[in-house]
């Protein structure tokens, strides 16, 4: 077999975590502009039309009644559980590798984050949950990482017999399924981003909260906008996280391709698997043949994975680790008393996981080069 | 039986079309250069650039960009810790947004009424003081500038932070001194209908303390002070790069757009002599920028009737004061409590005096206003 290599991009890499130059390229830009000069002058800036159409249209493609915009993923969070009336002194149970964001939004609402393990597909091991539950818990908060998917169908039923509400967090993983049901679509609420990295990404931050309840959804568009039921009425004391009806012009044209881009990425993760699952070192996260996983993070685990990493990044592969600190043994979560070793599986990861880009504007060349990189490094 | 009347005007209270016809292709070039670059989150050049230009514009050390001023004023609150048990002093005639936040941390909101002009009454500031005071909110409404000179002096002498809402005075000056310059933090916002106005939401904080400034930056982006290390819990309230190139290119024109509407305003004021309006009067030792030109009238609800049905947009801000809204009814508050700020709540009145009005629009407005009351 040939060895493959390939021109340095301009910003000195091979393969490219970032697509945005790809996705955004001239011809694209231009068909942009051309809606943003047709948007701009309708001044339509704050929860305009722009905004309804792509709730109209996000709710349809997850498949909920409604969509509703918000200022960003974590805000989405943030907002569902405020929906909930939760405060102080109440729990949340929630995953213990999760990014800061679900965390974060839980601490907003003066509640205490409980953290369950993880399976070997990054998220939650449902059959901690039932432990984790006491008198004071609130919700669940699922978190769908990586594009992967919590074992939905298992946790409502728990949630179910002890009645708490579920809100998934679903920011890294539009149009992730469970036998063709939806990510967001089986709890109360599910929590989408749109930042700039996310598979569906707009030109600044950006989130949406999918429902199918309609007073849940009367609430949220209340808080997202100072709680204002019209102009002049204040009916609860809200926030001001909007969805910019400039972001959503780019989220109305991008939803477009959204099948695209998830179709490409399980194609590649396909590839990848097929050809990284040969090697003895590499260790593929456990996949269903009932779930659609969209990879919004492709992620391997790795023998020698600092030396791997530092291998890819030297032969041009922006490698990542998403994290190498879990969660849980961050500083801002000394206050809940979690010490290293609580979480085993959750620990097992961050030492041996390594993210490796597999997006949609990957060429076949450029997968290939990773192959050959990772098997160069165990090789020699 | 008078005729009814006709639609003879179209003159809008803001005029986002317009500002779009004039700067449309400079705004074009923005949106494909920051897509160029392909980085639309995070403390990048265009970031550092707009903070550099809104601190030196502002007079203070450091400007913070946030995605609203909601935001800002959130977390100058957040920042020197104000919580449970901690009260706020506040006018009840702002937007919602001022005492929200104070609710949102757990503090309390206490209000005091204000002036013959909107503005916070230091007088009743000084009376509203208790041991648990930890901080005085002034709210620069309409663009004109608060008694600073009297709150700092009072905010001194019993050792309390002062967070100028600032979110309507971007320009504004009171003494020589630019509003968001006096207390430790000033709160913007850069909201559509804004004088230095984005395309979505965005807002800043300026304030001389470099450490508080460090720290909100950290907020801002999850608690995180670098990509792997969570410092403390943040949120996320980024300014959109797209939104701060956008503001970076505005603040160029900001000075002409504040010299328009004082021009517009100086005109109103001029023609607007009457027994039955009251004109708040500019002093000298302030230079206003007019967010918003407020009139005082009798049969207020009347005469903005009127004036929509011949085609001239107003507002009223605010019709509800904060005390008197549902969302208030837990704090305690009841009618009669504030009586300058309910009494202006009927009578108050914006007219438009956004840059693109030329004086013949004013003219046109004025005249239908005296005419109203028979004059």
């Amino acid at each position: 077999m040939t060895r493959i290599d390939l021109p340095l991009q301009p910003n000195g890499t091979k393969v490219q975590w970032s697509y945005l130059p790809r996705q955004f390229n001239e011809r694209s830009v231009e068909e942009i502009l051309d809606r943003l000069r047709a948007f701009v002058p309708s001044g339509d800036f704050t929860l305009g039309k722009p905004v309804r159409e792509f709730e109209e249209r996000f709710a349809r493609l997850i498949g909920t009644r409604h969509a509703v915009g918000v200022n960003s993923g974590t805000d989405a969070l943030k907002l569902s559980l405020k929906a909930l009336g939760l405060g102080p002194g109440d729990e949340v149970i929630t995953a213990a590798n999760t990014f800061i964001a679900t965390i974060g939004a839980i601490a907003e609402n003066f509640a205490r984050p409980v953290l369950v393990d993880c399976t070997d597909n990054f998220c939650m091991d449902v059959s901690k949950v039932e432990a984790a539950i006491t008198p004071r818990t609130k919700a669940i908060m699922p978190v769908h990482l990586a594009g992967q998917m919590t074992d939905m169908p298992a946790l409502m039923e728990i949630a179910r017999r002890h009645k708490l509400p579920v809100i998934e967090d679903s920011c890294q993983c539009i149009l992730g399924a469970i036998t063709d049901r939806n990510a967001g679509t089986y709890g109360l609420a599910g929590g989408f981003s749109l930042h700039p990295l996310k598979n569906l990404n707009v030109w600044g931050d950006g989130g949406v909260i999918v429902t199918n309840d309609d007073d849940f959804a009367v609430k949220l568009r209340r808080l997202r906008n100072h709680g204002l039921a019209d102009r002049d009425s204040v009916v609860m004391l809200g926030c001001n996280s909007r969805l910019d009806s400039l972001q959503a012009v780019i989220g109305n044209w991008l939803i477009d391709q959204v099948d695209f881009i998830t179709t490409t990425r399980i194609k590649n993760a396909a590839y990848l698997d097929g050809e990284l699952g040969k090697l003895p070192q590499i260790r593929l996260p456990h996949r269903y043949n009932d779930r659609r996983l969209v990879f919004h993070l492709y992620i391997v685990f790795a023998e020698r994975r600092d030396e791997l990493l530092a291998h890819c990044k030297k032969a041009g592969i922006e490698a990542k680790v998403h994290y190498p600190i879990p969660i849980y043994r961050q500083e801002g979560l000394r206050p809940f008393g979690y010490r290293k070793g609580d979480f085993p599986v959750t620990d097992r990861h961050a030492d041996t996981m390594i993210s490796l880009p597999a997006h949609e504007h990957l060429t076949a060349a450029q997968l290939a080069y990773m192959v050959q990189t990772i098997s160069e490094f165990y090789e020699s | 039986m008078k005729a009814k009347p006709v639609p003879r005007y179209d003159i809008p209270y803001v005029n986002l079309p317009a500002q779009a016809d004039e700067q449309m292709p400079e705004l074009a070039a923005i949106f494909a250069r920051v897509v160029r670059r392909g980085s639309f989150v995070g403390a990048g050049a265009e970031i550092e650039r707009l903070e550099a230009r809104l601190a030196e514009y502002c007079g203070t050390r450091e400007a913070v960009a946030l995605n609203s001023g909601t935001d800002a004023l959130f977390l100058a609150l957040k920042v020197p810790g104000i919580g449970p048990g901690d009260e706020v002093i506040t006018p009840p005639n702002s937007f919602i947004a001022s005492t929200a936040v104070i609710v949102h941390l757990g503090a309390r909101p206490v209000f005091v009424d204000v002036l013959a002009d909107q503005n916070i009454d230091p007088a009743a500031v000084e009376r509203a003081i208790t041991p648990r005071t930890r901080a005085i909110m002034p709210v620069h409404l309409t663009g004109r500038v608060c008694r600073m000179d009297q709150i700092m002096e009072i905010a001194e002498r019993h050792d309390l932070l002062v967070i100028e809402d600032a979110a309507q005075s971007i320009g504004s000056i009171f003494q020589g001194r630019k509003s968001g310059s006096f207390g430790h933090f000033g709160c913007f916002s850069a909201h559509p209908l804004k004088n230095l106005n984005a395309m979505g939401d965005a807002g800043f904080v300026t304030t001389n303390d470099t450490a508080a400034a460090a720290r909100m930056r950290r907020l801002r982006t999850h608690g995180m002070a670098d990509r792997e290390t969570v410092e403390e819990w943040g949120f996320v309230s980024r300014m959109d790069v797209l939104q701060a190139a956008i503001l970076d290119y505005r603040l160029d024109k900001l000075p002409h757009v504040i010299a328009k509407r004082r021009e517009n305003a100086a005109l109103y004021q001029r023609l607007l002599k009457h027994e039955k309006i009251f004109v708040p009067p500019c002093r000298q030792d302030e230079f206003n920028t007019f967010h918003t030109f407020v009139i005082q009238a009798e049969r207020r609800d009347e005469l903005q009737r009127h004036l929509r049905a011949i085609g001239i947009k107003t507002a009223i801000h605010y019709p509800v004061p904060i005390h008197l809204q549902p969302a208030a009814a837990s704090l305690g508050y009841r009618k009669g409590d504030f009586p300058a700020t309910e009494s202006q709540a009927e009578r108050i009145l914006t007219l438009p005096v956004n840059q693109y009005m030329s004086a013949k629009d004013v003219e046109a407005v004025a005249g239908e206003v005296l005419s109203f009351y028979g004059a």
